[in-house]
């Protein structure tokens, strides 16, 4: 465990197909999979497209916008450190990049500014040397 | 031809608590109960099913019980596992691999855990040691109750949906557990109660949200022959079905749209019935939004109309559906996984024996299961005729 503040056990293990996220995400960069053979992105990284079965795919960087697709305000979560952080938004963002959905928590936007279809932009939390979560907030 | 297949015997274990039960105990009385319904000795039962949270769930039962059967399932896909068992069983029966199963699941949910809501158990070992889907989204504080509030919050934003309508559920479901002596929860309850119950995820309130309970559920499936022979009255499967869309919420297609779309009219079809057939309808409510989105993919309501079906008071006992009948698990049991429940209550229903719940001449019961979050579907036609 780093110095991070995140618990052990909400860190997970880096899949190699997750490896190339990962490294981004500690870059600030959030890089994503792009199928060349259906155009379409996907998150999270997988061996071959979820859309077409294609295994030839590319990595991108991409915007790091996306609109909200939906969301929920967690009051009860009776696990550390959530507990003590509830209420917070976890949404679905749909990423500009057609294709990708990305599960998220939302930590900037309050539970009743939270709408569907606003517009987000990611940023990048640090969870250990090898991970670092990504979280969106509102694009201004 | 391929052989007609019966339910022969149905079984409930004690509940809704029972500190003095383990698992395997629900387990083992409530296949014990279902034997004796069919008047079967443990000897003629040559297959079983069951589903938990662990592995080789029915091979551990069979050894309990002293079984040797030569058919097993385990598939385990969440709370509709037992659909699938269904689904499997029926075929295979009809095909004459097998003569008889008995479907058993039973949990002492309440007893070992209490009452959680699905928001306070880490997986052991954390993201780490999580299937790789959900280690995505454990890091985010979702909880299995915020996963399905954001398709609740996608079907409102869509459709119009409201609290209102959603609580409407939780209402009717109460008033049909105040008729079952073996409810958790039997008190009435208005909209105004489960509106003003604290808010668990968004939308979604505590008495949006299914009981968490002890409990057993065991069926026995035979051959029409065989299921003669037992001296009950006869219950048929006419149809069955099961899918999947998804594992984790972050790939649910589409928010508002189950596999049930798909399993409900594939079930229907076979079974040579329309919804308008259905006399009453056993829908696994994890949660007030799980009915209501399936009322609308098994074609009950029109897409986006599923929010006045239920205000309408369609669920009640006397309604154009009445639905969940012995309270469901939002009022009645729920012991981690209810599949079995729905199969049981649709059963009793056909027999007659369903005490103060009973639909007046009932002869066509489904029971669709909802397993995971939102993940699989599983929906079985019954009838008191054959298809």
């Amino acid at each position: 465990m780093s110095d991070t503040g995140v618990p052990s056990y909400l860190i997970p293990r880096v899949s190699p197909e997750a490896a190339e996220f990962f490294a981004g995400a500690l870059r600030g960069e959030l890089r994503i999979q792009r199928c060349p053979n259906c155009g379409l992105h996907h998150h999270y990284p997988r061996l071959a497209c979820p859309h077409c079965g294609s295994e030839r795919l590319e990595w991108i960087t991409a915007t790091g916008l996306g609109s909200l697709h939906s969301f929920t305000v967690i009051r009860q979560n009776g696990i550390p450190p959530f507990k003590e952080q509830v209420p917070f938004v976890v949404g679905l963002v749909d990423l500009d990049e057609p294709g990708a959905r990305f599960i998220a928590q939302l930590p900037t936007v309050a539970p009743e500014d939270a709408v569907i279809g606003m517009r987000l932009r990611a940023t990048y939390r640090p969870a250990s040397d090898e991970v670092a979560f990504v979280d969106f907030g509102p694009d201004a | 031809m391929t052989r007609r297949v019966c339910v022969a015997g149905v079984g409930l274990a004690d509940g809704p608590k029972t500190p003095d039960l383990s698992a395997l105990m629900l387990q083992a009385q409530a296949f014990g109960r279902a034997a004796a319904d069919a008047n079967m000795t443990k000897q003629e039962i040559d297959g079983l099913a069951s589903a938990g949270y662990g592995g080789m769930h029915e091979v551990q039962l069979a050894e309990y019980l002293g079984l040797t059967p030569h058919w097993l399932d385990s598939t385990s896909c969440g709370g509709s596992s037992f659909e699938f068992h269904l689904l499997h069983a029926y075929r295979a029966i009809q095909a004459g691999d097998v003569d008889t199963v008995a479907i058993v699941y039973g949990n002492n949910e309440f007893s070992a855990a209490g009452r959680s809501l699905g928001t306070g158990r880490a997986g052991g070992g954390g993201a780490a040691a999580m299937p790789y889907p959900m280690s995505w989204e454990l890091p985010t504080g979702l909880t299995l109750v915020g996963a399905y509030a954001m398709a609740a919050q996608r079907h409102m934003h869509q459709y119009g949906t409201t609290s209102e309508q959603l609580a409407s559920i939780s209402v009717q479901t109460r008033e049909h557990a105040g008729r079952n002596p073996n409810a958790m929860y039997r008190d009435p309850i208005t909209v105004d109660d489960v509106l003003g119950s604290r808010l668990v995820a968004d939308p979604l309130h505590k008495l949006d949200c299914c009981v968490v309970s002890d409990g057993g559920c065991a069926i026995v499936l035979t051959t029409e022959e065989r299921a003669k022979e037992s001296g009950r009255p006869l219950v048929y499967v006419r149809g069955a079905a099961a899918g999947m869309t998804h594992h984790s919420i972050q790939a649910m297609p589409d928010l508002t749209v189950t596999a049930g779309a798909v399993t409900g009219p594939k079930a229907f079809t076979e079974a040579g019935i329309s919804p308008a057939d259905v006399d009453t309808f056993q829908m696994y409510d994890s949660f007030t939004y799980t009915v209501l989105v399936c009322l609308e993919d098994l074609g009950f309501a029109p897409k986006g109309e599923g929010g006045p079906f239920v205000a309408s008071g369609a669920l009640r006992l006397g309604g154009a559906l009445p639905t969940n009948t012995d309270g469901g698990g939002l009022s009645a049991t729920h012991p981690g996984m209810r599949g079995l429940f729905l199969m049981c209550e649709a059963v009793r229903q056909l027999r007659g024996e369903a005490g103060d719940s009973q639909v007046d001449g009932a002869e066509i019961a489904v029971a669709h299961g909802s397993g995971g979050w939102l993940s699989t579907m599983g929906t079985v036609v019954f009838g008191t005729e054959p298809a």
